[in-house]
């Protein structure tokens, strides 16, 4: 029940853009304290709107956790907002 | 009256335990686990949706969170997540508006598409598996629907439980008896515990007995009503339920996160209600009429008040005023509260009011806050008083309507 952290972390990711169905790809992501998480799926990719701010909310996994990482499409900041590896 | 012979045309889509196969795509560590989407992080919560994998072991819909993972105690839950289960329901929807401009979305995960009146030049079940490939490639590879062909509703809904989670079926004048014959009453839509109650007390035990009960029957002693002329009808592969209902009510209910919630706490939350009901009604450009609010108490008992009004409202401020009036005897042990508007009609503002002045700053006032709570947010402007509540009464997504999706 409680496997899940809910994080608001700002990180640096290195992504694709490209056209096709998914127009955006994440390839890794490096977080504060400075490790490197390498995506190898993209579970899912959905838009999510706060007001009339687009969030675009990727689900991804390093294959060892899942992880949720969310583009602000105005301010283009990349933020890394829940983790978990339910209980692997 | 013969079975309808005719070409099936309807084709229903279902993604059988929808939320978990989202939740599945969209993590895939969870995938071939046992997964529970629940609406709270709480043990005591009750199960929302499980997965093909749960169901296996015994976890059901509805069971409390705590019971189920007593029977399988590594099950994972999951909390329900209603913008990513929105944006699969309008993936699914864009998929089937592709093929008729004739395709409805029955609820957040099933869609029926007709396809009479279309020139087809090649098999439904094509079309079928094709709509399955794409649900794949467009939203993942985890996705999984079943599909039902049929000649009317009812039968293409039939054929697409057949076979879970991933089938194709179909359904005409010519394998309905088989069909019928390997279901139980209650596995055909429509038919729950009080409904074959009735029909095993007049000797209906299988569907094959509901289907060649006669008419007369049906409509005289079973169901005393239309209702059974209709079932005669549905059971033969004649379409009756092609019929979109008005929205009769619209409402919210809330179980109290906590048993002893003091009354003003309890108020709060109601009123939180009622701000999001008025802004489902302005939604659906509706007023209302009447109030109606319910309370559950202990042991499952229900308090219930409702009035119906002169003028029409549509304000937030008026119906939680209406609300408050009503809930003024509501009892003590309060356990989940509930309010519903009813009394709908249009929101088309001709009739002309006395008191005019006043309902016009009303009205822009209401229609203002709505605006910038659109532009900056849900309930980015909101009464006081529900300040502590925003985090706590969050909204979910029900299976049955998709009013406001």
């Amino acid at each position: 029940m409680d496997d899940e952290l809910f994080l608001n972390e700002q990180i640096k990711v290195v992504a694709i853009f490209a056209d096709g169905l998914n127009p955006c790809r994440p390839l890794k992501f490096k977080r504060a304290s400075g490790r490197e998480i390498v995506v190898t799926e993209i579970g899912l990719r959905h838009p999510s709107m706060q007001g009339k701010r687009m969030l675009h909310v990727f689900d991804v996994t390093d294959g060892m956790a899942d992880y949720r990482i969310e583009l602000d499409a105005e301010r283009l900041v990349w933020r890394l907002t829940r983790e978990a590896d339910h209980g692997i | 009256m013969e079975y309808n012979t005719e070409q099936p045309l309807i084709m229903h889509v279902d993604l059988n335990s929808a939320f978990a196969t989202i939740e599945q795509q969209a993590r895939p560590l969870l995938r071939g686990r046992p997964v529970a989407v629940v609406n709270r992080r709480t043990i005591y919560t009750t199960i929302v949706t499980a997965s093909y994998e749960a169901k296996a072991l015994g976890v059901k819909v509805g069971m409390k969170f705590i019971e189920a993972a007593r029977l399988v105690p590594d099950l994972v839950a999951i909390e329900s997540d209603p913008t990513k289960y929105r944006f699969v329901y309008r993936k699914l929807m864009a998929i089937l508006n592709d093929y008729s401009s004739d395709a409805v979305m029955k609820s957040i995960d099933e869609g029926v598409i007709d396809f009479h009146h279309l020139h087809i030049h090649r098999p439904l079940i094509e079309i079928g598996y094709e709509i399955k490939q794409r649900l794949c490639d467009e939203i993942g590879v985890a996705m999984r629907c079943n599909v039902g062909i049929g000649s009317n509703r009812f039968l293409a809904k039939t054929a697409a439980s057949l076979h879970k989670p991933d089938g194709l079926d179909v359904i005409d004048a010519t394998n309905l008896r088989a069909t019928y014959k390997t279901l139980k009453l209650t596995d055909l839509t429509g038919i729950a515990g009080a409904m074959e109650h009735r029909l095993n007390a007049v000797g209906i035990y299988t569907p094959l007995e509901f289907l060649d009960s006669s008419r007369l029957v049906l409509e005289k002693i079973v169901f005393k009503s239309v209702c059974g002329r209709q079932w005669y009808d549905r059971l033969r592969g004649w379409e009756v339920d092609g019929q979109i209902s008005d929205t009769k009510t619209i409402g919210r209910q809330y179980v109290l996160e906590k048993r002893n919630l003091k009354h003003h706490e309890i108020m709060a939350r109601l009123h939180n209600l009622c701000e999001s009901v008025g802004f489902r009604l302005r939604f659906q450009n509706k007023v209302a009429r009447g109030v109606y609010i319910y309370a559950r108490i202990e042991d499952h008992k229900y308090w219930h008040a409702s009035k119906m009004y002169q003028l029409p409202f549509y304000s937030d401020a008026t119906i939680h005023c209406l609300a408050q009036q009503l809930f003024f005897n509501a009892p003590s042990g309060i356990r989940e509260i509930g309010i519903r508007c009813y009394g709908l009609s249009d929101n088309d503002d001709n009739q002309l009011s006395l008191f005019n002045d006043q309902f016009v700053r009303e009205q822009q006032l209401v229609y203002a806050v709505d605006a910038i709570n659109q532009r900056f947010g849900d309930r980015m402007i909101h009464s006081a008083d529900t300040l502590d509540t925003s985090g706590i009464i969050r909204q979910k997504i029900s299976f049955g309507s998709t009013r406001y999706l």
